[in-house]
Parts: C-alpha cells; sequence; structure tokens
C-alpha cells in the first residue's frame, strides 16, 4: 500500500477536527494554546503534501511561514499568558467575562 | 380716461394706507377728513366715468401690469370700466363716501378710531378691485380681500368676550368674524374651482375672452361653471345655507353693517352672476335654480325678521331678502332688474343702517327693541330717515324700493313663474310688516327706555346732511329706472315683458302695494300704540322657531363644528399619536429590544466565542460543500 | 467672478472656523456681518443670473474620483437658485433674531455650518456631492436640536436624526442602482445629474428606484405617514431652528422631488401619480384637523407646514408647467410665511417661556404691532392673494386640477381648513378679554425682532403683488424640466399626463 495524497489530506482532517474538538471543549488557555497548534500544524501537513502532490514548492513554502508564525505566536502568547496566570491566579477561560456586550 | 380709472381704484387704498400710519396713535381728526376726503375723489371719478360712459357707450381698459404670468396662465392686473362696473363703482363709492363721513361721528369716540378709518377703506379699495377687474382672478382678489377686511371689521372690538348664545346670539365679534371668514372660505373653493375649469377649458381668464368663447364649453361644462360660480356667490351674498355669517356680522360697528353687510359687499355675488350673464343665459335650468334659491331666501329671511327683537338683526335678515331678491331677477334672466334693485337697495338700505347707527348711540349701544319706544321725540330727524328708508324697503310710490321690486315681480310674473311671483308678493308684505313694526317698535309708543335710565340724544346736524344724499336716492332713485334701463342694456341683455304682462301690470302694481300697505297698517295697530306682549304667543313653537333662526346655527354647531373638533381631537390624540408614532417607536423599541437579545452572545466567554466560531466555520463549509453539490 | 457659487457654498465654512477665533461679545456681529455677506453673494448671484435662459448657470465641474464618474459639479438654475436666496435669507434672519444666551458662539457657528449644507444641497448637479451635503445637514440641525432644545430635546434631535437618516439610507441604495444602471448601459461611470437625465431606463427599474428616492424624500418632506418626527422636532428646536428646519430643511424634499423623482423617472411619476396624491390629499386634510386640535401654538404651525407641504406634492405631482412652477413657488413663500410664523411664536416664548394658548388671549391690546404681523403671516399662510402664499397654492392647486379635478378639490379644502386652525389660533391668541393679568404689560416687538420680522412683511407682499422677478426664472426652468421629461416619457400615458405648455421654453444653450 503505497501513501497517496488521500491519506495525507485525511491525516490532516483528523489533526484539524481534534484542534478544533479542542478550542470547543477546552477551557484551560493553554490547552487551547495547544490545539491552535494542531490545527496550524493540520493545515501544514496538507500544504506539504499538495505541494508535492502538484509539484509546486509555494505550498511547502507556506508551511514553512506557517511555522515561523506559530513560533512566534507561541513566543507572544506564553508571555501573555504567564501574565494573565500572574494577574488572575488562573487559565480558567470562565473566570475572565469582563468584557462584556 | 384710465387716469380717472387709476384715481378711482387707488384713492381708497391712499386713504387706507394713510389712516394705517397712524393705527397705533391717538384719535386723529385728521385721518377721518383725509380718508372721507379720498374716498369722495373716488366717487367723483367714478361719477364722472359713469357720466361719460352714458354719453360713449365704449368700455375703458386698463393695464396695470403682470400679476402671475406662468406656463400658460397669463393673469394681469387689468381693469374694465362699462356699464356694469361703472354703476357699481358709483355705487360703492357713493355710499362709501357717505359711511366714512358717517363714521366721523359713529366712531367719535372709540379708541380705535385711525384703525377703523384704515380699514373700512381698505375695503373700499378691496370692492373697488372686484368690481373692476377684468378677469376672474382679478375679481377673486377683490373677492378675498373684502372678505379680510369684513373679518377685520366684524372683528373690530376684538376685546369683547365670548357669550353663549343665550346672551349673545353671535357669541362675539371675534368669533362672528372667524364664522364669516371660514363660511366665506367654503364658498370661495367653489368660485375658485370655478377658475380652474375656465382656465383649463379656454385657457383664459379675461371676462371677454371666455364669454366670447364659451360655445367652445359643452352644456355639461357650463353647468358645472355656472353651478361653482353660483356656490362662491352663495358665500358672499349670504344664501341659504351659507346664510347664518351675515345676521352674526352685525358685531361689526354699524358703519360697517351698512357699508358690508347691507350695500356692497354681499352685493358681490348678485354682481358675479350680473357679470357673467353671458354663460348663465345659455344655461337657463341653472338660472332657474338661482331664481328658486332666492326667491327661498327672500322667504325665509323675511320669516325670521318677523319676530326678532334686535334693531340690526331685523335690518340684516331684510339685507338677506333683498338679496334673494336679486338672485331672483339675475336667475329668471333680468339681469339688468337685479342691478337696478342692488342699486335701489343700496341707497335705502345704508340710509336704514345708519340711522339704527344713531338710534345705538342715542340708546347706548342697546340693540333690543322692546326696550325702545317713543323715540320720535327725541329723534324726529332720524324717524324721518328711517322712515323714509322703510317706505323704500316696503316698495311704497314713489320710493325707489317700489320699483325696482316691483319690476322683479313683474319679472316672476312674466316669467310664468307664478310660484315665485307668489312667494315674493308674500314677502313683500311681510318686508313692510317687519320694516314698520321695527320703526313702528323704535320711535313710536311708550318710552320704554326709561325704565333702563337711558336719555337718548339726536345726532348732530352735519351727520343728518350727510346722509341726506342717501335719502335723497331712495325717494327718487327709482324715477330714473328708464334711463338706467337704457345704460345697462347697453352692457346686459334686453329683458322684454310680453304682450301679456304688459295688460297685467297695474293688476300687478295694485295687488303688491295692497300687500305692502296692508303689512303696515298691520304693524301699525300691532305696534304703533305701545307694545303689548302676549307669551302665548311668544311661547309658541313658531315663535320660537322664528326667534332662533330655524335653529340652524345651532344645528351647525352640533352637526359640524363640534363633529369636526372631535374628530380633530381623534385624529390628533388617537390616530397620529397612537397609531403613527407608535408604529415609528414601535420599530426602534423593536430594534432595541433585538439589540438587547442579541447582547446576551457577547458574554465576554473566549470559550464560548470559540464555539460560536467553530459553529459559523462549519455552517459555512456546509454551504460550500452544499453548494458544489448542487452545481 | 466665475466661481461665485463655490465661494457662496464655502465662505460660510471658513467664516465658520474663524468664528472660533472670535470673542464671545463680538460673536452674535460678527454672525450677522457673515450671514449678511453670504446674503448679499447670493443676491449678487441672482443679479447676474440671466434669467432668459432655463438651463444651468455658474457650473462649475472638477474631478474628485473620475474612476467612478463623481465630480465636484454644480450650478444654479431658475428652480434652485431662489431656494439659495431663501436659504441664505433666512439663515441671515435667524441670527438677527436670535435671542438664546448661552452658547453662543456655538449657535451662530453651527449656523453657519448648516448654511453650507444647505446651499450645497441645492447647488449640487453631482448625486453624490448632493447626498453628502444632504447627510452633513443632519447634523448641526441634530446639534441645534440637542443642544438649544427643550425638556425632551434627546428623544427630539435622535428621532430627527434616525428618521431622516434611515430615509435617506435607502435613498442611497436607489443611487447607487442608478449608478449601476448607468454603468450597465452606457460602459461609463457617471454620477452627474445632467448625464442621469440623458438615460432612458425600462419601466420596471424606474418603479424600484421611484420609490427609493421617493422614500428619502418623503421623510424629509415630511409625508404621511413618516411626517411624526417633525411636531417632536419643532416642539423642541429653538427658535432659529425651528425657523431653519421648516423654511430650508423641508424644502429639500419637494426639492428632490422636482430635480431627481420627475426628471429621472417620468414614467414611473406618471404612473403613481394617484397613490402620492392620496398621501397629499391626507397630508392636507388630515394634518390640518390634527393641527386645529392642537394647544401649543408652535405644534399648529408645525402641523399646518406638513399641510402645505401636501399642497407643494400635489403641484409637483400635477406634471405641466403651471403646477410645477407653482409648487417651487409655495416651496419659497412656506418658507418665508412659515419661518416668520415661527419666529413670531418664539417672540412670546421668550417673553412668557410657554406656548400653550390658553396662556393668552386679548394680546392684541398690548401687542398690537406683533398681532399685526401676526395677522399677516396667518393671512399669507391661508393665502389670501395679493400675498405671497396665494401665487403658489393658486398655481399648484390650478395645475393638479388638470390631473383630477375631484381630488384638486378635496385638496382645496385646504383653503377653509387652513382659515379655521389659524383664525383659532389668532382668536385665542389675541382676541378676547385679557386673562392673564401678566399679559397687559408684555413688551411689544424690540428692535432686533422687528429688524427680523419687517424684512420678510415687505416680502410677502411684494411677491405677492409682483411675483414675476422671481416666477419667471422659475417658469423658464419649468418649462424645459417639463419638456425633457415630455421627451424622454416612454409610456403613453406619460406622454398624455406630461404637458408642455404652450410657448415652449427656451433653449438653454
Amino acid at each position: 500500500m503505497t501513501l497517496t495524497l488521500t491519506h495525507y489530506l485525511v491525516l490532516s482532517a483528523i489533526l484539524f477536527a481534534i484542534g478544533i474538538a479542542g478550542v470547543v471543549r477546552r477551557k484551560n488557555l493553554l490547552m487551547l494554546f495547544f490545539a491552535t497548534e494542531i490545527m496550524l500544524n493540520a493545515a501544514n501537513i496538507a500544504f506539504a503534501a499538495i505541494s508535492a502532490y502538484i509539484g509546486d514548492l509555494s505550498g511547502q513554502l507556506f508551511a514553512l511561514f506557517i511555522i515561523a508564525i506559530a513560533a512566534s505566536e507561541v513566543a507572544v502568547g506564553l508571555g501573555l499568558l504567564i501574565l494573565i496566570y500572574k494577574k488572575y491566579g488562573t487559565l480558567d477561560l470562565d473566570k475572565f467575562t469582563v468584557m462584556k456586550g | 380716461m384710465e387716469n380717472l380709472l387709476y384715481i378711482a381704484l387707488f384713492a381708497p387704498l391712499v386713504s387706507s394706507l394713510f389712516a394705517a400710519l397712524f393705527a397705533q396713535s391717538q384719535k386723529n381728526l385728521l385721518v377721518g377728513i383725509v380718508a372721507s376726503l379720498l374716498i369722495g375723489v373716488s366717487f367723483v371719478a367714478s361719477a364722472t366715468l359713469l357720466l361719460e360712459l352714458a354719453q360713449n357707450p365704449k368700455a375703458i381698459h386698463a393695464n396695470l401690469m403682470d400679476w402671475i404670468v406662468v406656463g400658460d396662465m397669463d393673469v394681469r392686473f387689468g381693469f374694465t370700466v362699462d356699464q356694469v362696473t361703472a354703476v357699481m363703482m358709483t355705487v360703492v363709492t357713493l355710499v362709501s363716501t357717505v359711511v366714512h363721513i358717517y363714521s366721523n361721528y359713529y366712531m367719535e369716540h372709540d379708541r380705535s378710531y385711525n384703525r377703523f378709518f384704515s380699514y373700512l377703506s381698505a375695503f373700499v379699495f378691496s370692492m373697488m378691485v372686484l368690481v373692476m377687474s377684468d378677469n376672474f382672478l382679478g375679481l377673486f382678489i377683490g373677492w378675498e380681500g373684502v372678505g379680510v377686511c369684513s373679518w377685520l371689521l366684524v372683528g373690530f372690538w376684538y376685546h369683547k368676550k365670548d357669550e353663549t348664545r343665550d346672551v349673545n346670539p353671535s357669541i362675539s365679534p371675534s368669533w362672528a368674524a372667524n364664522e364669516a371668514f371660514i363660511m366665506n372660505r367654503i364658498a370661495d373653493l367653489g368660485l375658485l374651482v370655478g377658475i380652474f375649469m375656465i382656465y383649463w377649458n379656454l385657457g383664459t381668464l379675461r371676462y371677454e375672452e371666455v364669454f366670447a368663447h364659451l360655445d367652445q364649453l359643452s352644456h355639461g361644462l357650463m353647468v358645472a361653471i355656472g353651478i361653482a360660480l353660483f356656490i362662491g356667490a352663495m358665500g358672499k351674498s349670504a344664501q341659504f345655507p351659507l346664510h347664518t355669517w351675515l345676521a352674526d356680522a352685525m358685531e361689526g360697528p354699524t358703519p360697517v353693517s351698512a357699508l358690508i353687510h347691507a350695500a356692497t359687499m354681499v352685493t358681490a355675488g348678485v354682481y358675479l352672476v350680473i357679470r357673467a350673464n353671458p354663460l348663465y343665459s345659455t344655461i337657463p335650468e341653472v338660472g332657474y335654480g338661482i331664481a328658486v334659491l332666492g326667491t327661498f331666501v327672500a322667504i325665509f329671511a323675511a320669516s325670521m325678521a318677523l319676530v326678532n327683537r334686535d334693531l340690526k338683526r331685523v335690518i340684516a335678515y331684510s339685507t338677506l331678502s333683498q338679496l334673494g331678491y336679486m338672485f331672483a331677477a339675475a336667475g329668471l334672466g333680468a339681469y339688468w332688474v337685479a342691478l337696478f334693485h342692488l342699486a335701489a337697495h343700496a341707497f335705502f338700505k345704508a340710509l336704514l343702517f345708519l340711522g339704527a347707527g344713531n338710534v345705538m348711540h342715542a340708546m347706548h349701544d342697546e340693540l333690543d327693541m322692546f326696550k325702545m319706544g317713543g323715540l320720535k321725540k327725541e329723534m324726529g330727524k332720524t324717524f324721518l330717515y328711517m322712515g323714509l328708508a322703510s317706505l323704500a324697503l316696503s316698495g311704497i310710490y314713489p320710493l325707489a324700493g317700489f320699483f325696482s321690486k316691483d319690476t322683479i315681480l313683474e319679472v316672476a310674473f312674466n316669467e310664468h313663474t307664478y310660484g315665485i311671483w307668489f312667494v315674493l308678493w308674500l314677502t313683500a308684505g311681510m318686508t313692510a310688516f317687519y320694516s314698520f313694526r321695527q320703526v313702528f317698535l323704535v320711535f313710536l309708543g311708550d318710552e320704554r327706555y326709561k325704565k333702563y335710565g337711558i336719555h337718548p340724544h339726536e345726532a348732530y346736524n352735519w351727520v343728518f346732511i350727510a346722509l341726506a344724499p342717501l335719502a335723497i336716492l331712495a325717494v327718487i332713485f327709482g324715477f330714473w329706472k328708464e334711463e338706467f334701463m337704457h345704460f345697462a342694456t347697453q352692457m346686459l341683455p334686453v329683458y322684454e315683458m310680453s304682450e301679456h304682462t304688459h295688460h297685467m301690470v297695474w293688476i300687478l302694481i295694485i295687488v303688491t302695494t295692497a300687500i305692502a300697505v296692508s303689512g303696515i297698517l298691520l304693524a301699525y295697530f300691532k305696534y304703533a300704540k305701545g307694545l303689548k306682549r302676549d307669551p302665548k304667543v311668544e311661547n309658541s313653537f313658531a315663535y320660537r322657531l322664528l326667534s332662533n333662526q330655524y335653529y340652524i346655527p345651532i344645528l351647525y354647531e352640533n352637526a359640524v363644528s363640534k363633529p369636526y373638533a372631535d374628530l380633530s381631537n381623534i385624529a390628533w390624540q388617537a390616530i397620529d399619536m397612537k397609531v403613527v408614532d407608535a408604529t415609528v417607536d414601535g420599530i426602534a423599541k423593536t430594534i432595541e429590544k433585538g439589540g438587547d437579545v442579541s447582547r446576551q452572545a457577547q458574554d465576554g466567554n473566549l470559550s464560548s466565542y470559540l464555539k460560536w466560531l467553530t459553529a459559523g466555520l462549519i455552517l459555512v463549509t456546509l454551504i460550500a460543500v452544499a453548494s458544489v453539490a448542487i452545481k | 467672478m466665475s466661481n461665485i457659487l463655490t465661494v457662496l457654498i464655502f465662505f460660510p465654512l471658513v467664516a465658520g472656523l474663524f468664528g472660533f477665533m472670535v470673542n464671545q461679545k463680538s460673536i452674535r456681529a460678527y454672525g450677522i456681518a457673515v450671514a449678511a455677506a453670504e446674503f448679499l453673494l447670493s443676491l449678487w448671484l441672482w443679479m447676474s443670473f440671466d434669467t432668459s435662459a432655463a438651463g444651468m448657470q455658474f457650473v462649475e465641474k472638477l474631478p474628485l474620483i473620475p474612476e467612478f464618474g463623481i465630480n465636484y459639479y454644480i450650478g444654479v438654475d431658475g428652480i434652485s437658485l431662489f431656494i439659495v436666496i431663501m436659504s441664505t435669507l433666512m439663515t441671515l434672519i435667524g441670527i438677527v433674531a436670535l435671542s438664546i444666551k448661552e452658547n453662543l458662539k456655538n449657535m451662530i457657528i453651527t449656523l453657519l455650518f448648516l448654511e453650507v449644507t444647505m446651499v450645497g444641497v441645492f447647488a449640487s448637479l453631482d448625486v453624490i456631492l448632493f447626498y453628502l451635503f444632504w447627510e452633513f445637514s443632519l447634523v448641526p440641525m441634530l446639534y441645534i436640536i440637542g443642544a438649544w432644545g427643550g425638556p425632551k430635546k434627546l428623544y427630539a434631535a435622535v428621532k430627527f436624526f434616525i428618521y431622516t437618516f434611515a430615509g435617506s439610507l435607502v435613498m442611497l441604495i436607489g443611487i447607487l442602482a442608478f449608478a449601476y444602471l448607468y454603468h450597465s448601459q452606457t460602459g461609463t461611470w457617471s454620477f452627474s445629474l445632467t448625464d442621469w437625465y440623458a438615460l432612458l431606463l425600462p419601466f420596471d427599474a424606474q418603479t424600484w428606484l421611484f420609490w427609493a428616492f421617493f422614500l428619502g424624500f418623503a421623510i424629509k418632506v415630511p409625508m404621511f405617514p413618516f411626517h411624526t418626527w417633525l411636531p417632536y422636532a419643532h416642539g423642541q428646536a429653538p427658535t432659529v431652528g425651528s425657523v431653519i428646519l421648516a423654511a430650508v430643511l423641508l424644502k429639500m424634499g419637494t426639492y428632490g422631488f422636482v430635480r431627481f423623482s420627475l426628471p429621472l423617472f417620468p414614467d414611473a411619476s406618471v404612473a403613481y401619480i394617484v397613490p402620492v396624491a392620496i398621501i397629499s390629499l391626507i397630508m392636507v386634510v388630515y394634518t390640518a384637523m390634527v393641527a386645529y386640535a392642537q394647544k401649543d401654538i408652535k405644534q399648529v404651525i408645525a402641523y399646518s407646514s406638513i399641510s402645505h407641504m401636501g399642497v407643494i406634492v400635489l403641484g409637483t405631482f400635477a406634471m405641466n408647467v403651471e403646477g410645477i412652477a407653482g409648487s417651487v413657488f409655495l416651496m419659497l413663500s412656506h418658507g418665508i410665511v412659515s419661518g416668520a410664523l415661527f419666529l413670531l411664536v418664539g417672540v412670546i416664548y421668550d417673553r412668557k417661556h410657554t406656548k400653550m394658548m390658553d396662556q393668552f388671549g386679548g394680546l392684541a391690546y398690548s401687542m398690537p404691532t406683533y398681532a399685526t404681523i401676526f395677522g399677516i403671516m396667518t393671512m399669507a399662510a391661508v393665502g389670501l392673494p395679493l400675498t405671497i402664499g396665494f401665487v403658489g397654492e393658486y398655481l399648484s392647486l390650478a395645475g393638479f386640477f388638470k390631473v383630477s379635478p375631484v381630488l384638486t378639490v378635496i385638496a382645496g379644502t385646504s383653503i377653509i381648513l387652513g382659515a379655521v386652525y389659524m383664525l383659532t389660533v389668532l382668536k385665542k391668541t389675541f382676541f378676547g378679554p385679557i386673562t392673564h393679568e401678566e399679559n397687559k404689560h408684555l413688551p411689544d416687538l424690540d428692535g432686533k425682532e422687528l429688524w427680523a420680522l419687517v424684512p420678510l412683511v415687505a416680502i410677502v407682499v411684494w411677491l405677492g403683488v409682483y411675483p414675476k422677478p422671481v416666477l419667471g426664472p422659475i417658469d423658464n426652468s419649468t418649462k424645459a424640466l417639463v419638456q425633457l421629461m415630455h421627451e424622454k416619457a416612454q409610456t403613453d400615458l406619460a406622454k398624455q399626463t406630461i404637458s408642455v405648455s404652450k410657448n415652449s421654453a427656451k433653449e438653454a444653450k
């Protein structure tokens, strides 16, 4: 059995679904972070796979971009997380309902 | 000639503006004198024009300037003096001059003496515009102008407060003024509609052109125009059912009643019908309707005069009744006869009113004739004048009313409209009765006023000199009937009596004079010896019906004014506020409520936002998939 | 001076900005001077106006966004010229008569900014420019009502703003749709009104666009049933706000009908004469009744405005020169007369701080000059011949008589019902005995008030007796307008109804 494009895309979809489930279900900010990272990486897999499939490198280029952005996002995001934890002593999302409409 | 026309027209305007300059200052005798002189100038100019026309029967035209020039509409301030106009001008300015001079006496102690002259002269100007204009819109200017002046003058003593109808049947001067204005406006709408019809069908409003092209109109259209114009005439001339304002207008100062509500303005409707004679001649069925209505008003108004106790109201009803005579004549096609009666009536009715003004002054503004009596002793000259005027009004030979009224009766007979003839004949008797009932109640019998501590005094001598022209004309005007007929029929259609009528004419005269004389005799026996009141008569249904004006004012109040006020309130409170505005506010509130509800979604919890986001994402994906699938 | 119109539009803006630097004491004199200069400038415009030509004059055109055909494109013809002059006049009169004490500086600057938008609306020939001025005009008025108004000022101001704004948004959609249709027919973008005039639209498109524009204009006019913002706005606005609102802002709506609805959608306009006329009749009769029921003098005049605007709309939809020219003239006369009446109500409000009729009575005794001017304006309002009110009302009704005699008779009741409510005001306020002791010594008009009112009285009489200087140019431009509509009309009905006058218009070029 060879690995076809479909397999990669299915993997990407599964990872993405896991990410979404995490985003929807998790209340801890840190876990949400993980979930978004999973989703990003799901997209990366899809990018890289399709790029290889149609022989166009720009997809893989995009994946690299995303990795870079994700890294910087994590750097900033984690910093903010620490600050929030210091200020409120928790990372539970339900506690941060200050901005009401 | 044109200059004379302009002098006649604008002298009253100058007079009005001059008096207006002093409107807010103390009484200034100069104002009264200058105003009277200027109106006199206008009279001289008018009379000269009349004589000129008698010599050289060619109408004079003058074009002052453009007024409304839009699209195909071209209305100018154009004036014309033909035979009809000249008669009207002379009558109007003559009576106006006398009334102006008389007002110097009547208003001498009034705080607003100057203002009064301003209004009065403005009225004369408007009336001149009305009769001199050569087009329908010019007539409409004067028509509305006299309406406003009448409004100003009826409401001249604006400071009086509203009374109930039992105390004062006219409620108050300002109320009566508004009533007059609004009733006239109702009729003016008819006139305006007539003007619109003429404009859109003939493309012009000038009398000459309109009457020259009448044959372009269908019969139905002419009937419509005739009716519309007559509705206008009904308002100004206070014909049933728009008649109630005239009696209430007696709230104005008496010179005003004499000038506006007897001699001039109220005859404007008759003037309009006479002016539009080419139209009404082609639609005799409308003319007949006018005659019937006029006849009805003649007896209807006379009946109310029979029992009224108010000095001025009796004369007002008699004016109404005489206007009915004029419409009867005009409606039957005898236009010059209507004009003749109009002129004669102006003279003796103005005289009658001004005499009543003397009585009012003497009685300290008391109007109830039951509180007068025996005034002959103190006021011999006024008795003479009012007696003359009443004789003329009753149609006794050789006074003016005999000739003019008798001719109307002959016309009615000649047209074989014996019903009209009979009613008018009956009215002649009633006229004689109520006129002399008034004279006898005021001047003869026991001196009832003494009970009320009133000390009557006669007016100044110069007042009687000023009134003399009217008195003389009331006596001799009738002898000019032939000349008048020749003069007027240069412009108006000739009216021929049939052979049969010529044979009957002496019988008619005798019959008419007989009923008039018996009316006077009846009044003499009933009232000359003093007032004997009979409570049984006064409480009878007929008496109360008549003295309450057939309950028509009350009917109007309950059937028109009050429902209108109630409906207005409903329109405002119930519809405008509760429905229209509430709907608008309702929409605004719905949006606000919607915002309130959807605001709940904005709960500030990041994780629920993320759920919404995911739900949205899935929705969009599904739509995308679905749209691909459908394709 | 070739760009006099631009100067006319933006001079008050510049002067208003400089006004911030003028100190409190001299701001009143400054405001009067600026408004007077602006008014004289507009008179100069009239003097240099070629009254025999029918087309647009003083035209200026500068590209703003050429890609979309949006230009700074202005000009006036006989129809808009006099409304511009009336706007500058009423602003001047309003500033002269100003009686407020607090924040006078802000008020004067706001009025000057308002003047910019008013002149701009009537001078714009580019639809986007028109729309911009149209919307900008709301802001100063919102501020005037909201800052100097009565006890319910915020409610009234917000209602005024949102209501008219909502209407104009629908109109904006109409504008964009029209531009899109123009693009799809001609391949180029243009928002120039003169280009739009040349476009022939299918009847369906005309219908939709007609009603979109109609909604925007109708709320502004205001037409029944969109009128309820007006009594609140008038009831709460300070005197000067009511004067400008009644005199000029309402005219934007009826001006819109003449400038946009009729020439852009001639077939739809003709097809919907009857519904529009019925709405107008409701305005005429129903609001006259509502006016009669009012107890507050200012509310009577506010509702009477709606009633008169009904006659104006009726005249506009007469589809002949008499009616349209009459309705334009009636816009001017109603502006002058209702402006004067609101000023007059302001006079007693300043003295007694109430506008309720039952608080007065017998004022003719203590304030004779005031009563006289009020009487003259009343007579003009009820359309007495030889006052300014008659000419327009007569022509509007005469024009519509050709379309429908029956409806005109119903509309003609305005001359009766108008007399009913106005004379009632006069009777309750000025006649009868003086019932309140303090009214015996109310001071008559002072110098400031006379300076504001006497010129208006003069205009009322002058244009009533000799309307030709104003009516002539209006007549010329209206003839050209009707000619254009007649040429554009596609349906038979429209061809028949739009009646070109026999002495047809002189060509513009």
